[in-house]
């Protein structure tokens, strides 16, 4: 949390409560799910490591997606284009892959790296464009990514044909099925996809420099920072883990599908905003993000553990989000910081 | 399958004693022009549909135009349709995205004096030509009989499990008509097997992701889960990846529904104990016939149903069942 050397103490402390709300609030819904699942079917809810490797496999997809989002968020940026940017990088991770196989003959190992690489590779397009669109052109990140999302949407489709792409890969299986010491690969690879974009988002001046810029543009510029520079950088970050995304579903389902990402996109941004980010920009941390992305996930498996009508899970995740926000207006009121309308 | 090729060269015939019959009146007038547009346009269920439209354009000579929305969508359908009604084709297959909603649009076309027949999915009661109600104007509906689809499904999932345990429906979301009757199907063959149980239906949003985790929540729940109906691919492929996930691929049993190429490699590692293929290529074959027999002043069925195959690792390599696969190209 070294974001002090750009804001106040207040604000750091502040930081801190947010980003533990989101985690106090998902012990409460843990909590309370245990005692459902006992008072109904008198089974233990968490204390199960079925039920955790699935919810946290389950938070993989839209994590991994929101951790590039918090980054856009703090920047008090938005990025549309996430969730096809992921289809069209899963798309030619597939296609790629197949293409390795058959006609280089490359063996499955280098033919899965191959894929991946590219995939995730091919992200820095859109990243650029969006970065360049956003910063140079000044067009409102809403409109430029919104842009993005079509084009990439259609590319990932006239790609694949209009269809999904199947791979036959045991590597690719690999990443997205099997399991180290009991723990999912994709856990394990969104973990340290945690790990790193933590480090990055407070330990460098790569982070404090986003937290600076989400808190007043026009300060940052003047503190000596290239905002052009940085508004790029911070989207081609966003574009690559939608690529990395990408190839995590394509491991996990056997096939690129260029809509891929299209469910998750609202999901991560749930989950930045449940994690203690603003809309508006300047706060937000990694791990706000995590237990917000986990908040989503044990509601929407909670529920169907306890065997609720399926319709509920809407109504509970859109409810969790906006007292998420509520709560967050509340605590900014009460420690006087920045009001926002 | 002997029933499906002796329609499908009856079709073929017809069609050319159509095109000898018809020569000179067609040659006397501009070239027979039949539009199709598709539900929506990145699917392969549609691509497929346009392949068989295609194979029917060259066997009669008209000429097919294809034009549609990349997402299911009636204010995006709509423009599309009034453009080509701008273009006066003969005759257009739509696939309406709304039962309702669609119906003031076509009428344009009918009144513009362009036939109008429906594939996939219908507007109205999907009964047409029989002067009832304000949307029978269509000339033809074609297309599978969804229900029916779903009771296959069901007894081929049946005998999978040995006609005992517990199942449930994995769908995208109600109000769709297609995947609803599906449903519908499914749960009312079941009640002919006492030993079945089926389980509420788990509703996805036609996230792979959610649905993988809904299934592993429905186990967890259930241990003896025997076996799960995905209504569409991504209900299916995501509650597939969810056994998969929790360790139990092929022991709980998947059936899908529809056949991309994908589906033969997971058919063949157990991933899918089976699936239910349409036949969107026949679909886009006789619409396109029963659209050109009636411009050509010949007389189409209002109705015509196509078939399904139910696909397995055992029968996937027979090329009666494989030419069934939705392809891209």
């Amino acid at each position: 949390m070294a974001t002090a050397t750009t804001q106040g103490n207040g604000k750091a402390i502040l930081l801190r409560i947010a980003e533990l709300r989101a985690w106090v609030f998902l012990i409460l819904l843990i909590v309370f799910f245990e005692v459902w699942s006992r008072a109904a079917y008198d089974v233990t809810f968490i204390f199960n490591p079925y039920n955790i490797k699935a919810i946290t496999v389950a938070a993989t997809a839209p994590l991994v997606l929101a951790l590039g989002q918090t980054f856009v968020i703090i920047s008090a940026g938005i990025d549309l284009s996430l969730g096809f940017v992921m289809g069209f990088a899963s798309v030619i991770a597939a296609h790629l892959a197949n293409y390795a196989a058959a006609q280089l003959g490359l063996p499955p190992f280098p033919a899965m790296l191959f894929g991946v690489l590219s995939g995730v590779g091919m992200t820095l397009i859109p990243g650029l464009v969006n970065g360049w669109l956003i910063a140079q052109l000044k067009v409102p990140p809403f409109i430029g990514t919104l842009g993005m999302y079509g084009v990439a949407r259609g590319s990932a489709y006239l790609i694949a044909g209009g269809m999904t792409i199947a791979i036959s890969n045991p590597w690719y299986s690999t990443i997205g099925n099997d399991r180290v010491l009991g723990v999912p690969v994709l856990v394990i690879l969104a973990a340290i996809c945690c790990v790193v974009l933590h480090y990055m988002l407070s330990q460098t001046r790569f982070g404090q420099h986003t937290y600076a810029m989400g808190a007043s543009k026009a300060a940052a510029s003047r503190a000596g920072i290239n905002i052009k520079k940085l508004t790029i950088k911070i989207y081609v970050l966003s574009a690559v883990m939608a690529g990395i995304a990408g190839v995590l579903y394509t491991g996990r389902f056997s096939a690129g599908a260029p809509q891929a990402g299209e469910p998750l996109l609202l999901l991560s941004i749930a989950a930045v905003v449940i994690g203690g980010a603003s809309l508006f920009g300047g706060s937000g941390t990694i791990w706000g993000t995590v237990a917000g992305a986990l908040v989503i996930a044990v509601i929407d498996y909670g529920l169907v553990f306890v065997n609720v009508e399926p319709f509920w899970q809407f109504i509970a995740v859109g409810a969790v989000i906006i007292v998420s926000v509520l709560v967050d207006q509340a605590q900014r009121r009460f420690m006087g910081g920045r009001q926002v309308e | 399958m002997e029933r499906r090729s002796l329609i499908k060269m009856m079709g073929v015939a017809t069609a050319a004693a159509t095109t000898s019959l018809i020569a000179g009146k067609a040659s006397a007038q501009d070239k027979i022009v039949i539009a199709l547009i598709p539900g929506l346009t990145a699917d392969g269920f549609y691509v497929t549909m346009h392949k068989g439209a295609e194979a029917a354009a060259k066997a009669t000579g008209a000429e097919l135009i294809y034009q549609g929305a990349a997402e299911w969508n009636v204010s995006l359908q709509v423009p599309i349709l009034d453009a080509i009604i701008a273009k006066k084709p003969h005759a257009i297959l739509i696939a309406p995205n709304d039962k309702v909603q669609l119906i003031e649009p076509l009428r344009k076309a009918n009144d513009a004096g362009i036939a109008v027949v429906c594939v996939d999915t219908f507007i109205g009661t999907g009964v047409f030509q029989t002067g009832a109600g304000d949307a029978d104007f269509p000339i033809s509906y074609v297309a599978s009989d969804n229900v029916l689809g779903g009771r296959m499904a069901a007894r081929a999932l049946a005998k999978a499990i040995g006609e005992k345990g517990k199942v449930y429906v994995s769908n995208v979301k109600p109000g769709i008509s297609t995947t609803d009757q599906r449903e519908e199907g499914f749960k009312d063959e079941m009640k002919n097997f006492p030993g079945v149980e089926v389980l509420e239906t788990q509703f996805n949003d036609d996230d792979a992701n959610k649905a993988a985790a809904q299934f592993q929540a429905v186990l967890g729940r259930v241990p003896d889960l025997a076996g799960v109906f995905g209504a569409n691919l991504f209900s299916a492929s995501g509650a597939a990846n969810g056994a998969k996930q929790a360790g139990v691929a092929g022991k709980v049993k998947m059936a899908g529904f529809d056949a991309p190429e994908s589906i033969v490699a997971q058919l063949k590692d157990g991933t899918f104990e089976l699936t239910i293929a349409q036949h969107p290529a026949e679909i886009g074959y006789f619409g396109f016939m029963a659209a050109y027999a009636h411009v050509t002043g010949n007389p189409a069925p209002t109705a015509i149903g196509t078939g399904f195959s139910v696909m397995t690792a055992a029968n996937i390599d027979d090329p009666n069942i494989n030419k069934y696969l939705y392809k891209s190209e």
